[in-house]
């Protein structure tokens, strides 16, 4: 049995390689992930372990009850200097100073990072040009802002220190930033470690990094080093420490990983589905075969295991093919990643035992598993049935069984849909609902044979029409065998749905975004400060108000304090505005009077304060003062602080602090260009003055979905590109079904280009249905999904782009025909009538 | 070649421009010493509104030479006319046009396309050559072969008779120059086979169909009015008016 079936496999290579194909791809996707994550967590792990080689120990502030840090200070350095047995020690200093970019703005739209390079074998900063800074007038920047923003090593460069006050250096060399993310997002200057203390406004250290004497081991350090440190520091090794550095980002490679791999699944999932419906045609096919073997004593077991026995050769073949694709999958990903100049370590492509494991169990399981209900089916196929002359056709008739497992699922589906629906916006509501897409697309599948006479009706009228004798035999095919059809077009609805709620998630996200922009306030422009709250001097406001092209200005400005025994809040005001008159949701921002407060509606829920009520807020000039809450407003909407107080009231409880944001307005007719030339000549003087306009805010939300979109859509795409090729491996295998139908056809004086016509249009018509299901499914689940995320959304429909997913389908289920297509066409007539 | 000579004097007798004639035809399968040769030299032709047979034992080439006069199958030498038409040097794309114009085909088995109704099957060569059905001539054709009440089936809900007789309905509505007919009458019972062969019988004195039909069964054969042997490949013999006992006669001899 065991040869016959491996003989059966080799004849038919072909079949095999299409099959082979889909697990291929779905295998592939899963290891290129592991092989993408493995070796960026690799390469991790082991800068971490290189940097960690030139300290001994690290002493961190302890943690206070989990919350408040203690600070590691000048005073503990010194005292950790004087343990026995230590070389030497350093504080690492880590803050902010804003560099000033050639056109006098600070750089970036976060202040630069500020660090200390320490001198001697204690300086873990890679410098990579010129040299380290050793007096308080040498600077050194990180190579890529360097690059960035045209500085050389021997220039001037001008930073900010924590009171904005600009100070000068000359850049003696670049560093690399290594591994550190926050350091290679925002950009750092390197100084001397007092001069770090100084620029940064820091009073105290990150860490201490502790050098060991000659012959003290670092775990001997550590017990020395702790003892004298006490509960004032957290002491580690330096082997300890990166370990720990290294898990913490290795926990985001496993998000990247997990989100990976549920589009791999997806993918598998859908490959499981061609690989079924290609044995169950198999099956179908051979029947007579089949019947032989029975007829010479194969029992039903021998037969049921060659089924499976095949199925596993696909499975091991494929999965070998896809570990090798995931290899190669994974080594490209890096190299654009590599490409794309983002800090993240690509060397050293690592396929690791695991991920072979997991690849070909996974390859193998899947293609076994869907294999064995068709490998049930070839055992009830009767010894008789060898002696028949035609295979008869498959009929389909809609069992009750079918129909009631249906209509429960979609019961439940279409119960948990609406319940998620009707629930308040979270993630409760959220799981409810994609549990309810589940079930429906479950009781879709199960009704899959049921739709598909009805939708292929639908979708290849026009078809018909217009391409005569070809097209209305192609539709009458689509329709002859429902299962088969089914199972081919769910395979694509599957890519189609997840396609159609990403970009209705997606329009949906943009229309709301820019409506609640326009709701809040009409603003042109916004301008903020880069670093911290409270850094644009009022005088920038004044200026603004001056300004003839504007017509009105309004300052928004905040502080920290604690409310009641609730924590932190922001509290803040803004500055009267002719047009300016904040929406509230209850009460009335009229009433906000001395002594009164206004509440963002989230706020509203944790100090649990209706208007009327009184709270306390801790101000730093004013003591506790006790306010009345006259309004309440929805604070996603406002760009107002959460805690608002009147003008004259914030000055007395905080001090004249410096506004957070100004809000400009331009006047009506005044011409873009010039309206932006007197908002950024007002912000001209002030470094940190960051001009934004709403067009500009929304340009980068935009960007951001796009981008989004994009980067699903290619990771869709293989899943889709798997169901194509199901339609294909179905397609062909009809194509063989039907030669001697195809043979009589073209007898009968059908010309090949119809005959390819015919083929074409029947998987025009597959592509249709599949793309149709999906889109429905995708359009009301993305729907629901859009009610559960937040309140005030506008639901928007892609229509274009829904459009073009139905034609794209269509289009590709054509592609996908052209070569059965033409096998069928170029077969001879005389050969093909005597077949079979 | 002396039977040429006797085809000769048949066509000579006829009326009518001969509907089919094939002049020196040969085929030739494989190269080398692989090579087979199906047919070796034959010269034959077919009186428009005639009914004949082709027989022979089995690999004498009737099913061959059956298909290169129909344009399945491309000639190794020779020519094969059909009316005014010659086959030989067409390509594909007039073959199959003049097949649709000008050819019906009755085969052994699978005549049908399951997707279609009976009806639907009948209509089919004029839909797809985009004709229109002459409605009384459809009906005749349903009416001879006695398949008013099965329009409406498919054909897995026909008899093995009854889907033959509406392949052979389905021959006869694109009026064709020639039908031709491989084994029709093979798969059925013996009454079944009778009613098809009268029907053909029937179309070809009352419509004035011409059709060959390729057959192994002397019965079959003594329905035409011509009996055309071949052997290896090379016509051999031939009879007019045959019988069921003549046939077997002729047969016999060209086996010993």
């Amino acid at each position: 049995m065991l040869k016959t079936t491996l003989a059966g496999l080799r004849a038919h290579k072909l079949r095999l390689l299409l099959t082979s194909l889909a697990i291929m791809l779905g295998v592939g996707f899963i290891a290129g992930t592991f092989v993408l994550t493995d070796t960026i967590e690799a390469g991790f792990r082991q800068k971490f372990a290189a940097a960690a080689d030139k300290i001994d120990v690290v002493v961190l502030p302890a943690e206070d009850g989990g919350r408040e840090q203690q600070a590691v200070g000048a005073e503990l350095l010194e005292k950790v200097r004087g343990v026995e047995g230590v070389a030497d020690a350093q504080g690492i200093v880590r803050g902010t100073a804003a560099l000033i970019g050639k056109d006098g703005k600070a750089v970036g739209d976060y202040p630069t990072s500020a660090v200390s390079i320490p001198d001697g074998r204690l300086n873990r900063t890679e410098i990579t040009g010129g040299a380290a800074p050793k007096s308080a007038a040498e600077a050194v920047l990180d190579e890529n802002t360097a690059k960035t923003r045209g500085f050389a090593v021997g220039d001037r460069i001008t930073v900010l220190d924590s009171k904005n006050v600009k100070h000068e250096f000359t850049l003696v060399g670049l560093f690399d930033v290594g591994v550190d993310q926050a350091l290679a997002y925002s950009g750092a200057v390197g100084f001397t470690t007092d001069t770090a203390m100084k620029m940064s406004g820091e009073k105290d250290f990150r860490e201490i990094d502790v050098a060991a004497a000659e012959g003290v081991t670092a775990e001997t350090l550590r017990a020395s080093v702790a003892a004298a440190v006490g509960a004032r520091g957290e002491v580690k090794t330096g082997a300890k420490h990166a370990e720990e550095l290294a898990a913490a980002n290795g926990a985001d490679t496993k998000m990247l990983t997990l989100g990976l791999l549920l589009f791999g699944l997806v993918a598998m999932f859908v490959a499981a589905l061609v690989i079924y419906n290609t044995f169950n045609i198999l099956v179908a096919q051979r029947t007579r075969e089949m019947a032989l073997l029975r007829c010479i004593g194969a029992t039903r077991r021998q037969v049921f295991g060659s089924i499976v026995l095949e199925s596993a050769v696909v499975g091991l073949i494929s999965s070998v093919l896809g570990l090798l694709t995931g290899l190669g999958l994974g080594a490209g990903a890096l190299a654009v990643i590599g490409r794309t100049g983002l800090d993240v370590p690509t060397d050293g492509v690592a396929l690791a035992p695991r991920t072979v494991a997991i690849g070909m169990v996974l390859g193998i399981v899947v293609t076994i598993a869907a294999a064995l209900l068709p490998a049930r089916a070839a055992t009830r196929v009767a010894p008789i049935a060898a002696l028949r002359s035609q295979v008869e056709e498959q009929t389909f008739r809609t069992g009750v069984v079918r129909v009631v497992f249906a209509g429960l699922f979609l019961l439940a589906g279409v119960g948990a849909t609406v319940l998620g629906v009707t629930q308040e916006p979270g993630e409760a509501a959220l799981f409810t609902v994609m549990g309810g897409g589940a079930l429906t697309f479950l009781a879709v599948l199960i009704l899959g044979p049921v739709l598909v006479k009805p939708l292929s009706a639908f979708v290849g009228w026009l078809p018909g029409r217009l391409f005569g004798v070809p097209g209305r035999l192609a539709v009458d095919n689509s329709q002859r065998n429902p299962k088969r059809s089914a199972t081919t077009t769910v395979a694509l609805t599957i890519g189609v749905t997840l396609m159609t709620l990403i970009s209705v998630l997606t329009a949906t996200l943009r229309v709301t975004y820019n409506a609640k922009l326009d709701e809040q306030f009409p603003v042109d422009y916004l301008v903020a400060s880069q670093g911290d709250q409270g850094a644009l001097p009022r005088a920038l406001a004044e200026d603004l108000r001056t300004r003839p092209e504007l017509a009105s200005v309004v300052a928004l400005r905040a502080a920290s304090a604690k409310i009641g025994g609730n924590g932190e809040f922001e509290v803040g005001t803004f500055t009267a505005a002719a047009d300016f008159t904040p929406k509230a949701d209850t009460g009335s921002f009229g009433d906000l009077k001395p002594g009164t407060v206004a509440l963002a509606d989230y706020v509203v829920k944790d100090l649990k304060a209706e208007v009327g009520d009184t709270i306390a807020v801790k101000t730093t000039e004013d003591g506790t003062v006790r306010l009345k809450v006259v309004a309440t407003f929805l604070g996603e909407n406002a760009l107002l602080p959460e805690v608002t107080v009147p003008e004259q009231d914030f000055d007395r409880y905080f001090g004249p602090l410096g506004d957070g944001q100004i809000i400009a307005n331009v006047k009506d007719g005044v011409a873009e260009e010039s309206a932006r030339k007197a908002v950024e000549a007002a912000a001209q003087p002030y470094p940190t003055a960051k001009v934004a306009s709403s067009t500009e805010i929304r340009g980068e939300f935009d960007e951001a979905l796009d981008m989004m979109l994009m980067i699903i859509t290619g990771l869709l795409g293989l899943a889709i590109l798997i169901s194509l090729l199901g339609i294909a491996n179905t397609l062909s295998l009809s194509v063989h079904e039907r030669t001697r139908e195809s043979a009589l056809l073209r007898a009968l004086g059908l010309t090949r280009p119809q005959l390819r016509r015919m083929l074409s249009v029947e998987a025009l018509v597959l592509g249709i249905i599949g793309a149709l299901v999906g889109v429905a499914l995708g359009a009301v689940f993305g729907w629901a999904a859009t009610t559960t995320m937040t309140t005030g959304v506008v639901f928007q429909l892609p229509i274009p782009q829904i459009l073009a997913f139905v034609a794209l389908s269509g289009l590709a289920g054509v592609v996908a025909a052209v070569l059965p297509a033409r096998r069928a066409a170029r077969a001879s007539i005389v050969g093909s009538l005597a077949s079979g | 070649m002396t039977i040429t000579g006797e085809v000769g004097a048949w066509n000579a007798r006829g009326n009518a421009a001969p509907a089919v004639v094939a002049r020196g035809l040969t085929k030739v399968y494989g190269q080398g010493d692989a090579a087979v040769h199906a047919l070796r030299g034959v010269d034959v032709s077919f009186e428009t509104g005639a009914f004949t047979a082709i027989m022979g034992p089995s690999g004498s080439g009737k099913s061959t030479l059956m298909h290169c006069l129909a344009g399945l199958d491309a000639v190794s030498g020779g020519k094969v006319h059909i009316g005014d038409v010659e086959l030989t040097g067409l390509n594909d794309k007039q073959l199959t046009l003049l097949r649709r114009e000008r050819i019906g085909f009755i085969f052994q088995a699978f005549n049908l396309l399951p997707t279609l109704t009976a009806e639907q099957n009948i209509r089919l060569p004029l839909e797809i050559s985009g004709r229109k059905a002459d409605q009384d001539l459809f009906d005749r054709v349903v009416e001879t072969v006695g398949l008013r009440d099965r329009l409406g089936h498919k054909p897995t809900e026909l008899s093995g008779g009854q889907q033959q007789r509406v392949a052979v309905a389905r021959a006869l509505i694109s009026k064709p120059q020639v039908i031709f007919a491989d084994e029709p009458t093979g798969n059925l019972d013996s009454r079944s086979g009778a009613e098809v062969l009268s029907f053909l019988r029937t179309s070809v004195r009352e419509l004035g169909q011409t059709i060959v039909m390729v057959t192994h069964d002397p019965v079959a054969a003594s329905y035409a009015d011509r009996v055309i042997f071949l052997r290896d490949g090379l016509l051999v013999s031939e009879l007019m008016r045959p019988s069921p006992q003549s046939v077997l006669d002729t047969l016999m001899k060209l086996e010993a």
